[in-house]
């Protein structure tokens, strides 16, 4: 059949505007549903990530916003020396908007030891020491610099908060390039001497082998009838919690998706029948010449297929682009998901260009293969 | 043995409730290098008759031997693979490929068959040359009057180096001093070439360049003012 390409990319071509307003309208079906593939597997990595199951978050019982959640600093010695916990990290967190935002700031406040020790992340620019030295000193995840448009040495403000970016990090997990990483006792002094003491949240990390639900349930037997009651979950269950608004909201919209893809296979089948409709004569002469029926379906098909792959391609780069240079994400209760490009998407949306194509093609591709030829010569 | 044979071949159309058998019984033998015309009123079946042998049309009864294939006993594919390899069609609107040069044109039917790029451009160039046209290779249809573009349909018919080569009215669209060349380069095809043509015309001036001139009347073949008998009742 790729003898016969450079037949099927002049017919393209013999009707270009028709050819490229369907590649158009497939490029933008794919950009959207490479977003809403990006968005799903944001909150899949977010939920089911393995550290998600390794960790778990400590807050305060009957608490959601992070801005209503303080507990006691010191529940973190308590909680350090339960069996089968490695490290508990007293985090302080605030954000803008507790309501769900495509541009909330998410800060957490942490010890530079432990921010070190249990964050997978890798400073762009900066320095460690910069941030160790200075108290107001953050370390702002990628995402939101390239949101915001901040590099090492700003300073930036942020509601009564204002901090001097000490360095931009890349981190393994994309959700964490959409927080703001500052020290603990700054955050608890930013507004004010009150949260002096108090954190948002204990983050809890586990050893290899311990039972999660048996440690939540010991830390929270241990608090039950101490100054602040709490309520302990993995960290995929805290989050998938926190986000349950959004994650129907985006379990949703994975019908989108599936839109995008039908609109490409309408779309792409329309040009392809019309093209067909275009040179039934053409297919018969190629027919008297000695094509046979197979040969002129798979030239029709190979046609529409292009099409597809063409619009698609087009699309699946566009949206990779847009994901990677945006830095999007959607932030809920101090949570975020970040909107990233990734292979696994792309092939997804290659393999469904490929398939729409073939699909497209089937119909027109059967009528140009079956006509009858004397018939069909007299075609106007 | 003919080069072709048509027995007792018989085509029938439906028109509503009407069956017309425009073919009815026909009996044909073409002789290697022979250049056969068949003329006949309209509608009486001489283009169907060519289509047939062409292998592009199905009889409803009869049998069509080329060399020693019965086209009618094919299925559809190998039907095609037959065609490509051992049949030229002159159209008479040229039905060039709108989107491809000259050269490619005549290119398409050696791309069905098995044989080096080199092997396929000398052809081309032989069957470009062949139909004086090596300097519009590079000319796409719309670039090229309507004899140019019928002589690059002969090219595209004969570069295949087919067992006959058919044309149906190929001179039906032109005026009468490109007739006159494409009458004179069909004649060369079939001389010079040694190429088997039927062609089909309704002008009788273009019938006498054929070395035998056939009327097909009320369903069957006349040649010389006598009906065309079974190759049995001939023999006999």
């Amino acid at each position: 059949m790729l003898t016969f390409l450079p037949y099927t990319l002049k017919s393209l071509w013999r009707h270009r505007t028709r050819s490229m307003l369907t590649i158009s309208g497939a490029a933008v079906a794919l950009l959207v549903f490479c977003f809403v593939g990006s968005v799903q597997r944001g909150l899949f990595a977010l939920t089911e990530n393995q550290e998600a199951g390794r960790s778990l978050i400590v807050f305060q019982e009957n608490r959601f916003c992070p801005q209503s959640s303080k507990l006691p600093q010191d529940y973190a010695q308590t909680i350090a020396k339960q069996p089968g916990v490695a490290d508990a990290m007293p985090i302080m967190v605030f954000t803008n908007n507790c309501r769900a935002s495509l541009d909330a700031i998410v800060f957490q406040g942490m010890s530079t030891d432990l921010l070190k020790k249990w964050r997978k992340i890798e400073l762009q620019s900066g320095a460690w020491e910069t941030f160790a030295r200075q108290d107001d000193a953050a370390l702002v995840g990628s995402a939101v610099a390239a949101r915001r448009k901040l590099k090492a040495g700003d300073k930036f403000t942020i509601g009564d908060i204002t901090v001097m970016v000490a360095g931009v990090f890349s981190a393994d997990n994309a959700a964490d390039e959409g927080l703001i990483y500052t020290h603990l006792d700054f955050l608890q002094r930013a507004r004010g001497l009150s949260d002096v003491g108090m954190v948002t949240q204990i983050e809890v990390h586990l050893n290899d082998g311990t039972n999660a639900d048996a440690v939540a349930q010991a830390i929270d037997a241990e608090f039950h009838s101490g100054p602040v009651a709490t309520t302990t979950r993995t960290k995929g269950m805290f989050q998938a919690d926190t986000l349950s608004d959004l994650a129907e909201l985006i379990g949703f919209i994975h019908y989108l998706g599936y839109a995008c893809v039908g609109l490409v296979l309408s779309l792409v089948a329309t040009t392809t029948v019309m093209s067909v409709q275009d040179r039934i004569k053409e297919h018969a002469v190629l027919q008297t010449l000695g094509f046979r029926p197979q040969r002129i379906f798979g030239l029709v098909v190979t046609e529409s297929v292009l099409l597809s792959l063409l619009g698609g391609g087009l699309g699946i780069v566009a949206g990779m682009l847009f994901l990677a240079w945006s830095g999007m994400s959607v932030a809920a209760e101090g949570v975020t998901i970040a909107f990233r490009p990734s292979w696994q998407i792309a092939l997804q949306g290659a393999v469904a260009s490929l398939g729409v194509g073939v699909i497209a093609g089937l119909a027109p591709g059967w009528q140009a293969a079956h006509a009858k030829i004397v018939s069909a010569l007299r075609h106007a | 043995m003919s080069l072709v044979e048509v027995v007792d071949v018989v085509k029938e159309f439906k028109s509503g409730e009407e069956t017309i058998r425009p073919l009815d019984g026909v009996h044909l033998t073409i002789e290697e290098g022979d250049f056969v015309s068949l003329m006949g009123a309209s509608g009486s079946g001489k283009s169907t008759l060519l289509n047939l042998v062409a292998g592009i049309d199905e009889v409803n009864s009869g049998h069509i031997f080329v060399g020693d294939v019965d086209t009618t006993q094919l299925t559809r594919g190998k039907l095609a693979d037959w065609r490509a390899a051992h049949v030229g069609y002159v159209f008479q609107t040229h039905n060039l490929i709108p989107v491809l040069t000259a050269y490619e044109n005549v290119e398409l039917p050696l791309l069905l068959l098995s044989m080096s790029a080199a092997e396929r451009a000398k052809r081309v160039e032989v069957a470009m040359a062949a139909v004086d046209l090596t300097n519009r290779a590079g000319h796409y249809p719309r670039q090229m009057s309507g004899g140019q573009e019928q002589r690059v349909g002969i090219a595209r018919a004969i570069v295949t180096n087919p067992t006959i080569v058919v044309a149906d009215e190929p001179t039906g669209s032109l005026d009468d001093d490109t007739t006159e060349q494409i009458l004179t380069l069909l004649q060369r095809v079939n001389r010079e070439l040694g190429m088997t043509l039927l062609m089909v015309t309704h002008d009788a001036d273009a019938a006498q360049r054929a070395t035998r001139e056939l009327r097909l009347e009320r369903g069957h073949l006349v040649e010389n003012g006598k009906p065309i008998l079974p190759r049995a009742l001939r023999t006999a």
